[in-house]
């Protein structure tokens, strides 16, 4: 057998030099390649704070997909996701406001956003709005509005539709949700006859968020479209209409006292069959699917109030980047990622509804996105001012009024907006 | 020849060593309480002091941004609006029922335990525990007993009982939810009043009550004229202390009902905290709770005028 190992050692060094210096830039080709497809030339840490529950399945999409995604994409940068509970979120953001240092980018409920852009907490994003303001629905891009900048991008959306049990509209004879507020109310009684303690409408609360859906589908406001006034809009017979529905429904025992508070979830009685029907977000088919998976359930858009038409209330998060931030180049990548259509469609997979109008039709989405979708089209945003959690306070207060038959509905809603109109100054 | 007269020799070895003396004798204990007076004015008196300053200011908590100077602003706000005053009514209402409760059910308490009994440790365990949990769970816990629908104390008053309806609404009700609130404060604070009466109880010397015994007087007699009395520095103490934390509710006001419904469970500080941190009105915050601060101290201090003179046989 012939030799083919060369006997001559400096050809055997050349020769394994040779085959080195081939693997070595192979790889380093290949590495380069692979680095051309991140952009490199923005760097720095992203403290990103946000109120996912840790195990959810939005917040493990969050770490496991979408954070990693952009990762790749931007591989000198570093996000750190932090999940803070929702109700100390705010409170610990304006904290950090006075210390000076927090986070870079926050998830932050669109009701906060104009009272953390009043205090010159966030930075405006009036230029990548004007580069992108098509993209996104017009709803949610109001929320990031402020007295003629914007504050961030909106990040994702959401609304409250009827969610109706199917087994207890079968029990009572009822075929198909009800589409107006008269249908309404005689499911209610259907359902209601049912049981002692079967109710046919659950509400877990008397605050702006549960019961505006009402007024607004009745034709009623709380203030005009420009949140200027509210006396002649939350007082006006619409309004009072919309209240007194509820007013009528908690009277009659059609509707669960746990509205006042102290009693069950809503939905725990719809899951326990002690509620026909609930209004919630979309956020509840997986929560179905993990603590009811036997509970045969159906979503439908509001009724409609006489003289009105289905209406909901928006809900939703921005995203916001404080002003204590120092990488405005990371941050800002992090935040044009996160309204991508891929990001979006990422997270709406887990029941985060994208804000882009691209991406509606994807058929990654979940399905029962389509009645939420349509929701959406006539749905209002909640006042947009910085004295927000007060006006939710004298709304709740004259809400929590005419349900206790503490005063009239038409006084109450006078009372509370006298007041309002001092607010929104 | 005129007597001299020489100044009496001075204990010590001389006058100029005194002062230096002292001050080596005071040095290592004021280095000691150095660091606690530190810390103290650092964490303590400093974010006081600030408050104090805030009170005055639509502050904004931004500290790039400029805050308006309003005097006495927040003050006469303060006084001007109904809820302060609802929630200084609660805190009135809470504060009458829950300071004499605890002490009523603790001093009972300890007068059944502070005779020999079997297992007496074990039972005066089981009373303090309330004490040492956290005010977060068992406020969950309350929220599921008196909760409106398939609550414990619903089932056990309303479907076996019959005493009341059973869809009662405890937590939801604008006049059942301070009384519950009530409850939670007196169950969680019997076991410290227990604590603190035992102490005051076993400091009572047990001739006193032989010699009240051969005098004629009857248990009820021994307890009026000869406990009570001897207890009045402890009573007073306690009495402080209580209505310095039912002034100060918090935690089971904001985490169950969060001043509600109707601000009918709004106290002080959930008002005040309601005012800084979702509102971010912080100079009206700070100006309510400064506004409490100032009663509770006159408060204590008429207490301690009142509850001072101490009895002794």
């Amino acid at each position: 057998m012939p030799n083919l190992v060369p006997a001559n050692p400096t050809r055997r060094f050349a020769g394994a030099a040779l085959a080195a210096t081939l693997v070595v830039s192979l790889a380093g080709g290949a590495l380069h390649q692979a680095r051309a497809a991140g952009n490199t030339s923005i760097s720095g840490d992203v403290v990103f704070w946000n109120a996912y529950t840790t195990v959810t399945p939005e917040n493990t999409e969050l770490i496991t997909k979408v954070l990693p995604a952009f990762e790749k994409a931007y591989p000198n940068v570093t996000v750190y996701s932090q999940n803070i509970p929702y109700n100390s979120l705010l409170q610990k953001l304006v904290a950090s406001v006075a210390g000076g240092s927090g986070p870079d980018v926050v998830r932050s409920d669109i009701i906060w956003v104009p009272q953390l852009a009043k205090i010159g907490a966030l930075t405006r994003t009036d230029d990548i709005i004007a580069q992108r303001k098509n993209q996104f629905y017009p709803g949610p891009l109001s929320t990031t509005y402020y007295k003629g900048h914007y504050y961030g991008l909106p990040l994702d959306t959401n609304t409250r539709v009827m969610i109706y049990s199917k087994a207890l509209f079968a029990k009572a004879g009822i075929s198909k949700p009800p589409a107006t507020t008269d249908e309404f109310m005689a499911d209610a009684v259907k359902i209601a006859g049912l049981g002692k303690n079967i109710f046919g409408y659950a509400e877990g609360g008397l605050d702006a968020w549960n019961i505006l859906p009402w007024l607004w589908s009745f034709g009623g406001a709380v203030t005009d479209p420009n949140f200027q006034h509210a006396t002649g809009y939350l007082n006006s017979a619409k309004s009072v209409a919309g209240l007194q529905f509820l007013v009528d429904l908690k009277d009659k025992g059609y509707l669960s006292p746990s509205i006042l508070g102290g009693g069950l979830a809503t939905s725990d009685a719809i899951g326990k069959g002690q509620a026909g029907i609930i209004i919630d977000g979309p956020w509840m088919p997986p929560i179905f699917k993990a603590a009811y998976p036997s509970l045969q359930y159906g979503l439908a858009p509001m009724p409609a109030g006489p003289g009105g038409q289905s209406a909901s209330v928006v809900g939703g998060e921005d995203i916001v980047q404080m002003a204590s931030s120092k990488n405005t180049g990371a941050d800002r990548a992090f935040m044009q990622f996160m309204t991508s259509p891929e990001a979006q469609v990422d997270m709406g997979t887990t029941g985060q509804m994208p804000v882009l109008t691209s991406v509606a039709k994807n058929p990654a989405l979940p399905p029962y996105f389509s009645v939420f979708s349509k929701q959406l089209r006539t749905a209002y945003a909640r006042t947009v001012s910085p004295n927000w959690q007060k006006i939710d306070t004298i709304l709740t207060d004259a809400f929590n009024k005419a349900i206790r038959h503490q005063a009239t509905a038409q006084a109450a809603l006078d009372s509370a907006a006298s007041q309002i109109d001092g607010l929104l100054k | 020849m005129q007597a001299i007269q020489t100044p009496s020799p001075r204990r010590g070895a001389g006058r100029r060593t005194r002062p230096w003396r002292e001050a080596r004798r005071l040095l290592p204990i004021y280095a000691l309480i150095l660091p606690g007076m530190a810390l103290f004015a650092v964490w303590t008196i400093y974010p006081l002091l600030d408050a104090l300053v805030m009170s005055f200011f639509d502050w904004n908590p931004n500290p790039a941004a400029s805050s308006t100077f309003l005097g006495w602003d927040n003050y006469t706000k303060a006084f001007g609006d109904p809820i302060f005053w609802q929630a200084f009514g609660n805190v009135i209402q809470y504060t009458v029922v829950t300071v004499p409760g605890q002490m009523v059910l603790g001093l009972a308490v300890a007068l059944l335990l502070d005779r020999k009994l079997p297992a007496r440790g074990l039972f005066r365990v089981l009373y303090y525990l309330p004490v040492i949990t956290s005010w977060v769970v068992v406020s969950f816990i309350f929220a599921y007993l008196f909760s409106s629908q398939g609550g414990l104390v619903n089932w056990l008053l309303g479907d076996n009982l019959h005493i009341i309806p059973d869809t009662t609404t405890w937590l939801g009700s604008t006049s059942l939810a301070l009384p519950t609130l009530m409850i939670l404060g007196i169950w969680k604070g019997v076991g410290w009043n227990m604590v603190i009466f035992l102490a005051g109880l076993q400091s009572i010397p047990n001739e006193l009550y032989e010699v009240a015994s051969v005098d004629g007087a009857g248990p009820y007699g021994r307890f009026r004229y000869l406990t009570l009395p001897l207890l009045r520095p402890v009573v007073a103490f306690v009495t402080v202390m209580l209505v310095i934390g039912a002034f100060g509710a918090f935690i089971p006001m904001f985490i169950l009902t969060q001043g509600g419904p109707e601000h009918s469970t709004e106290t002080l500080m959930t008002y005040g905290y309601d005012n800084a941190f979702s509102s971010f009105d912080f100079g009206y915050g700070a100006a309510i709770t400064y506004i409490f601060t100032a009663f509770v101290f006159a408060l204590s201090v008429v207490q301690l005028k009142l509850l001072r003179t101490k009895i002794e046989y």
